[in-house]
């Protein structure tokens, strides 16, 4: 395995903004929802921002915790697949191939993080909204699942760049669109298995926690907790 | 050239040499704008900009593909290739975004590709306010124009503008000032009046004061939601970040006063909930214990001492509704901390605001922190002196104004009706608006002559952020019939005889580049930065200090709650709503989509019987509103707030009569020194009409107690 994808995300940065949540629609042509599906809880976010008050008026406090696809290490959301359209890949992330997909939606029903979209409708993007579409990323149909992928396109690209300039891929070469975006710079993506690489430094401090670690699911997304 | 290209150029820009697509070197510079006929399938380009979705003037970097667009021709339809922009990031050499981008900017992109963007210029078919518009040519449009302003009386031309200093504000006033008209004029809620005049009276700077947030240990907001809707965001969030934990062993603390429960006051360490228009009162009293426990390390103009030491600390808790002891707390850590700041400001302005960013400032230079690391710097320098002035008396002006330019305002949406702005515009005689899309107060306008996106523009931006100016040149061809604002004004002189020079950033820029600067460079960068002119500090030696409690509008027996309505990250004063990423933006406490409910207070909600989307009714003295509830555990008893955004009569399929608008229902209540719109001075009533209230929410949590179960 050449690379472990990881995450690292500061909860004492993060500020609630949802610049993550733009910027992953932008770069992955997520599906536009209606107020309609909406409310049947058919909209898609790959990534949210959970809050969560703590305390009680007058001294309440807000933690913002952006929530995705955590990549587990044992994913409770591979097993369960009939066709393979999600499994794990040789980098541990989880991945989705849409056209293996029929649409049985257990991945989703046994994801303990609410973070898979099931496509409930065909997408639509009303003349001329499609010109915006990130030609790196395919537009999934109606009856498929998907998720986070971690922008597995713009690692992609990193290996195909480093390749042609015969190097490895550095520390930080590799953003995906949340990461990029964030103004508070409360996220890190690196490589788990480089024990130099800042996530790997983040991941190690003593702030850092798991969601729902203790379903042993081994997500490859670190939360370090805001400092009391 | 990919966006690793794309740093290249930056180091290597101002040596003129250049990285191409493939790694080659090439030793010219490609053209900016991408030519439809000449952009490879596959290839992209990043372009550095700035973006235009409020007034703090990020840089940004645009990367542009290939794209596809069917068009009609003679009754045929064509497929044409073209080139398109795919995704807005932040410029990582501005020094106001520094590579960042909020989720607005982001989805800058869906304004340039909205369904419903005007294609063309637009004559109005019906009444003032119905929104049926026709397609007209621009040719006799601009010479009906033309001959208008050429009958018209010149001091009665009023243009209404955003308080942003660049070149459009340069190219506006300039043709103004060739006519003989009045100066452009800037009314909206993100003009900061109250900020600029406190800059003025107490730190004798012409702009808005520059917060170290990066470099302070302790930090204390008062009223200033500086995270959220205020000033520059993504400058502050990045600051923010580095405050908390970009530092080794040290971790910024951050207390934030304010009535609500902002953004910035959720992400505080603490926050103190003061009632609402009592940020003057707190000001004063920890101005007054900074002096009277010894911690004040630079004295106040004489005036200013006074008005401190006359507090009754106790009185001024009690009015508060903050316990002393907690005052003081404050105090004593504000006052020993080894760099202490306060941010100042009036994100929801009450009748007595200036006096209360006035007193929050003195606080810094009670502290001795003004134009020191960690402090209060002074702004940069705006290198055109463009930026159009606030005028409290615009309602005035636009009652009085026969001829009228509304160029990226919506005074109709953002004034409370009981202003009687409806019935103002109504009496105009003629209305041009450049907006490219139909809002509510383009439907008041006889012509609508849209402006091109500003993705499609060119531009030079100020930000008091930094020295020098953001530059933005356009990197794909205009999508429909649109003319940049500049160059309609440029032709409407050209046709009334009138000599007139439209400002280009090359030409705004020229005296502040050293000789050996390339302007290809300058647009390479996306700007130019200088370290050379920062304003001097020059405090007036007297000022006075008000110390008028804020009024409120409505009997307090009949409307029990104050109401306050906010601009949010998403929808800032209601600009954004028409972009379908914004209204499928959860929000961030009441994780509402496509709606915005009126968030109360428990103890109230209680009282009413109300739970959370039932449909309630928020009514003032001046109007009434209905809306979902969302019952907020953080909210103030008594405090009612809505975020602005909905309640768009006009504004594309995604917003147009969609909720309720907090703004409509507020009173005619304004700040008594400089003339700001009064958010927070009406107080309102509830009532609760039943269940379903339309409130749409993201959140798992909330959304399993619905009858859909788990998605």
């Amino acid at each position: 395995m050449e690379h472990r994808w990881g995450m690292a995300i500061d909860l004492d940065r993060c500020t609630g903004c949802e610049a993550c949540v733009a910027a992953c629609h932008a770069e992955n042509n997520l599906p536009l929802s209606d107020p309609a599906e909406a409310e049947k809880g058919r909209a898609f976010h790959w990534i949210r921002v959970d809050r969560y008050y703590e305390g009680e008026f007058p001294d309440i406090r807000m933690k913002y915790m952006p929530v995705l696809c955590q990549q587990c290490e044992d994913a409770p959301c591979e097993p369960v697949c009939p066709t393979y359209a999600t499994y794990h890949n040789a980098e541990g992330l989880n991945v989705q191939v849409y056209n293996r997909c029929v649409g049985t939606r257990y991945c989703g029903n046994n994801c303990p993080y609410s973070v898979r979209f099931f496509n409930w409708f065909e997408p639509e993007w009303p003349e001329p909204l499609e010109l915006q579409h990130n030609p790196d990323v395919s537009i999934r149909p109606g009856g498929v699942m998907e998720k986070c992928t971690f922008c597995i396109q713009r690692i992609q690209r990193a290996k195909r760049d480093a390749k042609a300039e015969d190097r490895a891929i550095t520390d930080g070469e590799v953003q995906p669109a949340c990461v990029q975006s964030c103004p508070a710079e409360a996220m890190t993506f690196g490589d788990l298995d480089d024990p130099e690489s800042k996530v790997s430094r983040l991941a190690a401090s003593g702030r850092a926690t798991r969601l729902l670690e203790d379903l042993g699911t081994k997500p490859k997304v670190f939360y370090l907790q805001r400092a009391k | 050239m990919d966006r690793r290209d794309f740093f290249k150029i930056l180091s290597t820009a101002s040596t003129g040499v250049m990285t191409g697509a493939c790694g080659k070197k090439v030793d010219r510079y490609l053209p900016l704008l991408v030519s439809d006929s000449e952009i490879t399938p596959g290839e992209e380009a990043w372009h550095p900009g700035v973006c235009g979705q409020c007034e703090a003037g990020c840089g940004i970097i645009v990367r542009v593909m290939e794209g596809e667009r069917v068009v009609e021709r003679k009754g045929e339809l064509f497929r044409e290739r073209i080139a398109t922009i795919k995704k807005i990031e932040g410029n990582p050499l501005d020094p106001v975004s520094g590579g960042r981008l909020c989720a607005r900017g982001q989805a800058a992109v869906q304004g340039l590709y909205h369904p419903d963007r005007l294609r063309g210029p637009m004559r109005r078919q019906s009444p003032r306010g119905h929104g049926d518009f026709a397609l007209v040519a621009w040719e006799h449009t601009l010479s009906e124009i033309a001959g208008k302003l050429q009958h018209a009386d010149p001091s009665r031309i009023l243009y209404l503008t955003r308080p942003q200093a660049g070149t459009r504000a340069l190219t506006a006033a300039r043709f103004l000032k060739a006519i003989g008209a009045p100066p452009p004029v800037s009314f909206e809620l993100a003009d900061f009046p109250l900020e600029l005049k406190a800059a003025q009276e107490v730190y004798g700077w012409n702009d808005l004061p520059v917060y170290d947030l990066r470099n302070a240990v302790y930090a204390l907001g008062i009223g200033a939601d500086f995270l959220g809707g205020w000033a520059s965001p993504v400058f502050y969030a990045r600051q923010f970040g580095h405050f908390r934990q970009g530092r080794t062993n040290v971790r910024g603390k951050l207390v934030h006063a304010e009535s609500r429960f902002s953004i910035t006051a959720q992400s505080a360490d603490q926050w103190v909930p003061l009632r609402p228009g009592t940020e003057l009162s707190f000001a004063l009293a920890l101005g007054h214990l900074l002096l009277s426990e010894k911690l004040a390390r630079a004295a106040a103009p004489p005036q200013v001492l006074e008005a401190f030491q006359a507090v009754d600390v106790a009185e001024a808790a009690r009015v508060c509704g903050v316990a002393e002891k907690r005052l003081r707390q404050v105090t004593r850590e504000l006052g020993e901390s080894e760099k202490p700041l306060v941010i100042a400001g009036a994100s929801i302005p009450h009748t007595n605001s200036l006096a209360a960013v006035k007193a929050a400032a003195f606080l810094n230079v009670l502290l001795g922190n003004a134009g020191k690391p960690g402090g209060v710097l002074p702004p940069a320098v705006d290198p055109t002196g463009s930026r159009p002035a606030y005028a409290a008396n615009a309602l005035a002006q636009i009652e009085r104004a026969q001829f009228l330019f509304l160029d990226g305002v919506d005074p109709l949406y953002t004034l409370p009706a009981s202003t009687g702005v409806a019935e103002k515009l109504a009496r105009i005689e003629t209305i041009v608006s450049f907006s490219p899309f139909l809002n509510d107060s383009a439907a008041y306008a006889d012509l609508i002559l849209p402006d091109h996106h500003s993705l499609e523009s060119s531009a030079a931006v100020f930000t008091p952020v930094s020295e020098g100016m953001a530059v933005a040149t356009p990197f794909v061809h205009p999508l429909y019939d649109t003319r940049a604002t500049e160059e309609v004004l440029a032709e409407l002189a050209k046709k009334m005889n009138i000599e007139f020079v439209a400002a280009t950033p090359k030409s705004a820029m020229e005296k502040m580049l050293p000789a050996d600067q390339i302007w290809d460079a300058v647009v390479r960068q996306g700007g130019f930065r200088t370290e050379a002119s920062r304003e001097a500090s020059k405090p007036p030696a007297s000022t006075t200090l008000g110390t008028t409690p804020a009024t409120f509008f409505g009997d307090p027996s009949q409307y029990p709650l104050h109401f306050l309505p906010y601009r949010s990250l998403q929808f800032d004063d209601g600009r954004s709503a028409h972009l379908p990423w914004m209204q499928e933006l959860p929000d961030p406490v009441s994780s509402a989509m496509w709606s915005l409910p009126v968030e109360i207070d428990p103890q109230t909600a209680a009282k009413l019987g109300i739970k959370n989307g039932d449909r309630v009714r928020v009514e003032s003295a001046y109007g009434k509103l209905e809306a979902p509830a969302y019952v907020d555990p953080a909210a103030a008893p008594g405090v009612v707030s809505m975020a602005i955004g909905q309640g768009h009569r006009h504004f594309g399929r995604y917003a147009s009569n969609r909720g309720a608008n907090p703004l409509s229902i507020l009173a005619p209540a304004w700040e008594q020194e400089t003339g700001a719109l009064a958010l927070g001075a009406t107080r309102v009533r509830l009532a609760r009409l039943g269940p379903g209230g339309g409130l749409v929410q993201f959140a798992v949590v909330d959304r399993e107690a619905g009858p859909w179960g788990h998605r």
